[in-house]
This record gives structure tokens, C-alpha cells and sequence, in this order.
């Protein structure tokens, strides 16, 4: 241990390169504190499952540093694996074992005597809704079950961190919902979770702290609250019933009004006052004669942050790439005032 | 390491236990083998009526090691078989969890990685014990003839003779299975190598029925160690102490077998689960 103990995760300059020369992740610097709830954001493909890989010592440095409770992972894993819990993206539990097994087997292997795993088991399985499925075998499971039990198999030996690699990917809202109460709960209890996730709500709900990944880089992070607030304002759309004129300029002159972007017939107005600006907005698209067709009113959300500092939406971030990194990524910033 | 193993042993047990199918299909293939085989090509029909005249008994059992029939010859041949090809297909379970991720996830609890070997090995042994005993059982009532002084220490040490091959096997194929990412990769390999190493052995016959430049494979071949050796408590029992002396040999060798392949099984497992 050493003066870093106060981290959960510290990760410095942070390099992967698969061979040839794919680089999955490209030199993130990030730190995790205990007791909190940070997340990973970012499209499919963007190196999130690789750095938490690395956490999880399932996966070698190329370049750079990190530590995990003030270990190593590269120079200390066995000291690394006792102290966490992983929950993979795809279930890995055995299929022909009853959910109980399966826990027991998960404490055998991290050295957990055997009254107090059964007391845990139990206690772990009450937490998940699953008491009444323990002696069910797996094959039986729902895929919502199949996850609750794969995250109670990370839980059993009490980590200090837990890494969740998409927790509720696939799964229906209830489900996930219930997920997220799980997971926020044992977070009340002390738990520090690391999570990767391509959901926007999911990452804006549970975190508190967030930091966007893109090809391999950070390219924002902070607390969802503080990335909001770094888009400055709230987003009006107006859509004109004459949709042929460009009102671009127009809107743009406005007091109140900070930026505005056109997409297709709509205008998206960023306004960092919305209650002293909307009013004027109003009287002069009226003063000119123009006829509304439609308005709405978007506080802004993760999927906007995204937007800004991405310059795609993350369904667009989505699509398959041609190549795995693209040099002129931004460069990180860190909203965060600390 | 021995707590870790023997928890992932189990685990594989209980699961084979689960699954009536493979456990019936590990036990009938031995069955098939000796019905099948210890009929159609039961080399005692090639000799009677003999042509010496009543003596054909005498030559079989100077040429077949001292067994009153085939059966008797066959039998512990068999078992070396079904040990090389039992533990060959059960080296699959390891492919299966590489490729779920299983092991993936046993990779970040804080366990040796040997263990993950070591675990398979241990119930791919167990599992061929259970079939061996099985075919041994049914094999002793239907026409396999044990020597008079043949009793409970020598019932030990077949099975021990067994348990050694079955180490020696599990050993193999398991580190093969563990550096391998398909089951097809698998499947290849163990389609290429059990033919040669069942051929090339004295489990169907007898050493003298092989060309010379085969003779040194087959006598040096794990599969030849155990069937001899067992023969040797089959066939006679108490041991002469130049039989002991060969039955020791055959021991050792199979023992240098086993830890070869352990060894080379850890170095695959290691190379194979290192973080990459």
C-alpha cells in the first residue's frame, strides 16, 4: 500500500495496443475514489472492456500504470484478485449447478469459510429476489436471474471493489431497474463500484462520477450534474411552419441566446437562462411575423454531453468503424474543478 | 492449490453426474469395444481347430502373455483404451469454459492458475476410475479369468496401474485443451493423436505381432506400460520377483509419464491463461 490508498482505482497513461496495431485503449488517466460509484460511458468498441480487463488483471498494460486499492495490477494481481469482484458481460455461471452451488463454489474459490458463506449466500440471494430460486439449477434461470446471481457470485467474498462490466445490457427496464436499486444499495453499504456502460440513463442514474471514452481516450469526465451544466443551458426547439427560409441568423441574434444549431426544419437553441430568455424569443419570432410550429423544451442530458464532446450522438457512435482509432479524437478534458 | 483443484473437481463431477448420457456413454463404449472387439477379432478362432492339435491353448498363452483367452488379454488393453480416449473427449469441458468465459472468471479470483488445470485433471481422472471399475465388474463374470492368488492388493494395483494411464492422459490433453481457442483445434489434435497411440500399443496385441520398427514405439507407449502391467496382476497374481521387478518398471514409467505431461500441462495453462 502506499499514499494512493485512498483510491479504489488510479490509472495513469494507460495504453493498449492489440497486435498489430489496434489501439484499444490510448493513454487515459482517471481515478476512482472509494465508496463511490464511477462509470465508463461510451459506444461499443470504445476500450471500456479493455481497461476494465486490465483492472480485473484479466488483461496486460501496453503502456502506463494502474493500481487497484494501491496495487499493481501488472507487478501485484493475486493481491488485486482477493480484494475484487467481477461481474463479466456475459453470464460465465455453470449452467448445471443449482444458483447455491454456484455462490458456494465462488466462496470456495475465494477462500470464504464455509458457515459464513452460507450466511452470505443466503443474505446475498435475499438482496437479489432470488431466495426461492438457490436450489434451482441455473439452466432453469430467466436471463434477468442468470445476472443477479452472476453479480451475488462477485459479492460473496465481501471485495472492497466491484468491477461490472455492462450490468444490465440485454436486459428489460424492470429488470434493470432492479439491478440498479441492487447495486445502489450495496453502494449505501460501503461497496465501490467501477462500471462500463453504453446506457446514458444508466451511467446519469447510479454514478457519481462519469468519464466518456472514445476511441480508447477520456474525453470528458465528472459528476453527470457538472457535465450537464458544462453544455451551458437548456435546449429549446422551435420548428417554423415555412420551413424553406434559413432563420439561422435570426435566432442567432437574439438576446439570451447562446448558440443555435440547425437540423433539418428545426432549430436547437442553446439558452444558459431559459426562464428570462424564453419570453423575449417569443415576442420577437412573433414581432417578425413567423409562425411556430412546434416547440420543445429538453433539459440537457447525457446523450447531449456526449453530442458535444464527441461530435456524434451515441446511436451514431454505434455504427461499426472503419478503423479503430481516429487520430483527431479531442483531447481529454476534465470539468471537475479539483 | 489442492483445496482450489479439488473444489473445480467436484464441480465437474457433479455436473457429469447430472448428466445421465455421459455417464452411460463413458461406461458402454468400454463394452462395446470388448464385445465387439474380443470377438470379431479374437485371434483364437485364427488357431482352432489348431493345427499342432490340441496344443493351440499352449501357443495362445505363450504368445498372449500368459492369458487363458482373449478376453483376459483384451481386457486390460481395453481399459487403457477407454482411459486414452475418455480422457482425450473430456478434455473438451476446458475448450467450453475458455470459450463461455468461464475461466475468464476463475482467472480473477485469487487462486493459482495451475488449479484451473490441476481441477480438470482431477475429474477427468475420477470420472475414468468410475469407468473403469464399471467395465472391470461386469468384465470378471463374463469370461475374463483372474489368476487363483489373485486378490484385493492386486485389484488395487490395476486400478492404480489405471489411475496412472488416466493421469498420464488427462495430463496431455488437458494442457492441449487449455492452449487451444476451438473445439475444433481440440477435436484435430485429439483425432490426430489417439490413433497412433492406441495403434501403437500392446493393448490389442501382443508384442510380437508387430514389425520391428514399430516394436520400440509400442513398447515404450504409456498405453503398452499399464496394459502389461495389469496383465501381469491379471494373469498371475501373486508376482514373481522378476514379474515385480517388470511391474515396478512399467510403474515408474507411467509415474515419468505423468509428471512430463503435468509439467508441460501447467507451462500451456500458465502461457495459455497469462494476462495478454
Amino acid at each position: 500500500m502506499n499514499t494512493q490508498s485512498a483510491k479504489a482505482v488510479q490509472v495513469e497513461s494507460l495504453t493498449k495496443v492489440y497486435p498489430p496495431s489496434t489501439r484499444a485503449v490510448d493513454g487515459v488517466t482517471f481515478s476512482v475514489d472509494e465508496g463511490e460509484i464511477f462509470g465508463l460511458l461510451g459506444p461499443n468498441g470504445a476500450g471500456k472492456t479493455t481497461i476494465m480487463r486490465i483492472l480485473a488483471t484479466l488483461a496486460s498494460i501496453t503502456k502506463g500504470r494502474a493500481m487497484v486499492a494501491g496495487h499493481d495490477v501488472s507487478k501485484e494481481p493475486a493481491a488485486v484478485r482477493s480484494i475484487i469482484g467481477v461481474v463479466p458481460q456475459e453470464v460465465t455461471l455453470d449452467n448445471e449447478l443449482k444458483g447455491t452451488e454456484n455462490l458456494l463454489l465462488s466462496a470456495k474459490l475465494h477462500h470464504v469459510p464455509k458457515d459464513v458463506a452460507l450466511e452470505r449466500a443466503r443474505e446475498l440471494l435475499r438482496l437479489v429476489e432470488l431466495e426461492s430460486a438457490g436450489e434451482m439449477r441455473v439452466s432453469t434461470y430467466s436471463g434477468g436471474m442468470k445476472r443477479r446471481l452472476q453479480l451475488t457470485t462477485a459479492l460473496i467474498h465481501k471485495p472492497k471493489i466491484v468491477f461490472l462490466d455492462e450490468p444490465t445490457v440485454g436486459l428489460d427496464i424492470q429488470t434493470r431497474t432492479r439491478i440498479w436499486d441492487y447495486l445502489q444499495q450495496l453502494n449505501r453499504d460501503g461497496l465501490t463500484i467501477f462500471m462500463t456502460t453504453h446506457y446514458l440513463e444508466e451511467a446519469d442514474l447510479l454514478s457519481r462520477r462519469v468519464a466518456i471514452v472514445d476511441h480508447g481516450r477520456i474525453i470528458v469526465s465528472g459528476s453527470p450534474a457538472e457535465l450537464k451544466e458544462s453544455l451551458h443551458g437548456d435546449i429549446l426547439t422551435i420548428e417554423f411552419a415555412d420551413g424553406g427560409s434559413d432563420f439561422t441568423s435570426f435566432l442567432e441574434r437574439m438576446d439570451g441566446v447562446s448558440q443555435v444549431t440547425r437540423v433539418g426544419d428545426s432549430y436547437r437553441l442553446k439558452l444558459p437562462k431559459l426562464e428570462t430568455a424564453l419570453p423575449s424569443i417569443i415576442s420577437s419570432i412573433t414581432a417578425k411575423g413567423l409562425k411556430i410550429r412546434e416547440t420543445s423544451f429538453t433539459k440537457p442530458t447525457m446523450d447531449q454531453v456526449f453530442l458535444e464532446v464527441t461530435g456524434r450522438s451515441m446511436r451514431d457512435a454505434e455504427e461499426p468503424r472503419s478503423n479503430g482509432h481516429t487520430p483527431s479524437a479531442p483531447v481529454a478534458k476534465d470539468v471537475t474543478s479539483a | 492449490m489442492i483445496s482450489e483443484s479439488l473444489a473445480l473437481g467436484q464441480r465437474a463431477i457433479t455436473k457429469w453426474l447430472r448428466n445421465p448420457f455421459a455417464v452411460v456413454a463413458a461406461l458402454l463404449q468400454a463394452i462395446f469395444w470388448l464385445v465387439l472387439f474380443g470377438n470379431s477379432f479374437n485371434p483364437a478362432n485364427a488357431l482352432s481347430p489348431s493345427p499342432l492339435g490340441g496344443g493351440s491353448l499352449g501357443i495362445f498363452q505363450q504368445t498372449f502373455g500368459g492369458a487363458v483367452n482373449y478376453i483376459t488379454f483384451l481386457t486390460p488393453g481395453v481399459i487403457g483404451i477407454v482411459s486414452l480416449t475418455t480422457m482425450s473427449f473430456m478434455g473438451v469441458d476446458v475448450v467450453l469454459d475458455r470459450i463461455s468465459g468461464y475461466v475468464d472468471t476463475l482467472s480473477t479470483y485469487p487462486i493459482p492458475r495451475s488449479s484451473i488445470y490441476f481441477g480438470a485433471v482431477l475429474q477427468n481422472i475420477a470420472k475414468a476410475m468410475a469407468a473403469i471399475t464399471f467395465v472391470l465388474a461386469l468384465v470378471v463374470p463374463n469370461g475374463l479369468r483372474l489368476a487363483g492368488s489373485f486378490g484385493f492388493v492386486d485389484l488395487l494395483g490395476v486400478l492404480l496401474v489405471f489411475a496412472l494411464l488416466s493421469a498420464v492422459f488427462s495430463g496431455l490433453f488437458t494442457g492441449i485443451a487449455i492452449s487451444v481457442k476451438s473445439v475444433d483445434s481440440f477435436f484435430a489434435a485429439v483425432n490426430f493423436l489417439t490413433f497412433p497411440i492406441m495403434f501403437t500399443s500392446t493393448a490389442l496385441f501382443p508384442i510380437s505381432f508387430f514389425p520391428s520398427w514399430m516394436k520400440p514405439f509400442a513398447q515404450a507407449s504409456p498405453v503398452s506400460l499399464a496394459s502389461n502391467a495389469a496383465r501381469l496382476l491379471i494373469v498371475n497374481g501373486s508376482l514373481s520377483s522378476s514379474q515385480a521387478a517388470s511391474f515396478a518398471g512399467e510403474i515408474a514409467g507411467l509415474a515419468l509419464y505423468g509428471v512430463l505431461f503435468a509439467l508441460l500441462g501447467i507451462l500451456l495453462a500458465r502461457r495459455a491463461l497469462r494476462p495478454r
